[in-house]
């Protein structure tokens, strides 16, 4: 891990110094905001949850954006107007914390924004997803990739591990993510929820995601199942987690009441009573 | 930094401690491997402390290991969600099986003068690790559902890169608290086991799980013995 670390360090130091020189940005560096930024944000692309960063160091000071970067619901709730101002942009959402970004990180991120904002056409343009009409086929698809009767091409789990959605059957979906039913609508629409599902930012699906990303046909799909679950309403998840809680309930009761069962011989009805005669000096035969 | 500690030092300590510990009193104390069962002691209660307690938890523990060496098995499995909630229905069912048990073996404990007076203060430590682990089990189990599916997509990497000695806490460090305290109080039941009557778990073969039950008979004839005095 700490290799890990100081190979960072010095790529950030060889893509610092590599700017001054007019280089490109290191690889890592790519891989670095493919993985953890552009499923937000585009260069040059327009807004998706967050701002298209094109010329960002032309509107904000680099220091600034470093800081901001770092600790973005703390500058945002500690009053910063201009935070404020892309906090209300974002229609209120934080920008999402990542774990192992550090100064030289950002600061790579700053050079690898500048030099792409140069360019013509930066790689982070845009998804290069296919704007072809979602079908009923792909919602299918995208209902067994969810559930998992589908596998993802590059082995990522499936989506009902973790996340529930209105009208999955059953006893719904996992409930350590929130629920997907109005993901739609709170990512406002296709473009930025198929940019937040070819990498997904969050802490807890980043690492796993990392490896095992979703193709593009994927995405399409779970975005036409999730369009058509957020015009579906409401989820009813506390009354499917007392389904679940009253059946388990039952299965304990049946668990227990077998087990006793599978020992009615043990040393009671009969003996018992037989024992306790004896032991207040009754005859027993 | 404090993910760090309770996910990595915390893990490897307590690992540490488990082998080092239990070899060192397998070879040095080799009688102490013992359950100190209290049965003898009072054995109405005992059976609806004992018997769901350790087929409850056998059962979950079971499907933990299950989930950490055939991870991938776990998902093919839970890929059609009526398998799923199977797994999921068995395995929370399972561990109030287990509650049940804990908590009739710690009432049984503190009620009867005979167990309670053989009952250590290392023994309350571990009913006390015990009701933790179990209770967190159940409430990640039911607001934080599917865990058999989560756990060898999410923790199972991580557990994996403790072994490779190569610790990546990226996969636990955002999980919720309730997740958190079911893990590190997993790795304190670890480190601490060795120092209990926890230990006989390891004394194979493990057949009273499945020998028939023992019986015990007084032959002797009572009116004889007060005769000859």
């Amino acid at each position: 891990m700490f290799a890990h670390r100081q190979i960072i360090l010095i790529a950030a130091l060889i893509v610092g110094g590599g700017q001054a020189l007019g280089q490109a940005p290191s690889e890592d560096s790519y891989d670095y905001f493919r993985l953890n930024c552009s499923s937000c944000h585009t260069i040059g692309g327009g807004d998706l949850v967050g701002p298209d960063l094109k010329g960002v160091l032309d509107r904000q000071e680099r220091d600034w954006l470093i800081d901001f970067m770092l600790d973005p619901a703390g500058t945002i709730d500690g009053g910063d107007a201009y935070a404020q101002e892309i906090f209300r942009a974002a229609k209120g959402q934080y920008m999402t914390k990542i774990p192992s970004l550090d100064r030289a990180k950002a600061g790579a991120m700053m050079d690898l924004i500048t030099h792409e904002s140069g360019l013509e056409k930066s790689v982070f343009a845009g998804m290069q997803l296919s704007d072809r009409p979602l079908t009923r086929d792909d919602e299918k698809l995208g209902r067994k990739l969810f559930l998992g009767q589908a596998e993802f091409a590059a082995g990522g789990p499936a989506c009902n591990s973790c996340h529930t959605l209105v009208d999955l059957g059953g006893f719904g979906g996992g409930r350590l993510g929130p629920d997907l039913t109005s993901a739609y609508s709170r990512l406002d629409g296709r473009k930025a929820l198929s940019a937040w599902l070819s990498a997904p930012p969050s802490e807890v699906m980043s690492p796993v995601f990392a490896d095992h990303p979703l193709e593009g046909d994927e995405v399409l799909a779970l975005v036409a199942f999730l369009k058509h679950a957020a015009a579906s309403g409401e989820m009813e998840a506390e009354s499917l987690t007392m389904d679940f809680l009253l059946a388990s309930f039952a299965g304990a009761a049946l668990v227990l009441i077998l087990l006793d069962l599978a020992w009615r011989k043990r040393y009671r009805a009969t003996r018992r009573p037989l024992l306790n005669r004896t032991r207040a000096g009754k005859a027993t035969r | 930094m404090n993910d760090f500690l309770l996910f990595v030092v915390l893990p490897y300590l307590a690992l540490g401690t488990f082998f080092l510990v239990t070899i060192q009193r397998y070879r040095q104390r080799t009688f102490s491997y013992s359950s100190l069962s209290s049965q003898f002691l009072e054995n109405k209660q005992h059976f609806w402390g004992s018997v769901p307690f350790h087929y409850g938890l056998l059962f979950v523990l079971g499907l933990h290991l299950a989930g950490l060496f055939i991870p991938n098995a776990i998902l093919s499995w839970n890929a059609e969600p009526a398998r799923l909630f199977i797994t999921e229905i068995t395995g929370l069912a399972m561990a109030v099986v287990a509650l049940v048990g804990v908590v009739n073996v710690i009432v049984r404990r503190f009620n009867f003068s005979k167990a309670r007076r053989v009952t250590t203060t290392s023994d309350w430590v571990i009913y006390l690790l015990l009701v933790v682990q179990i209770g967190s089990g159940i409430y990640v189990a039911i607001y934080q559902g599917w865990g058999s599916s989560w756990f060898a997509t999410n923790a199972v990497p991580w557990l994996w890169s403790l072994f490779s000695l190569q610790p990546d806490v990226s996969y636990i460090a955002s999980m919720p608290l309730s997740v958190k305290v079911h893990v590190v109080n997993a790795f304190l039941l670890i480190g601490f086991f060795p120092f209990t009557r926890l230990v006989h778990v390891l004394v194979v073969p493990n057949h009273y799980l499945w020998r028939r039950t023992q019986v015990v008979l007084w032959n002797r004839d009572r009116r004889r013995i007060r005769q000859a005095k």
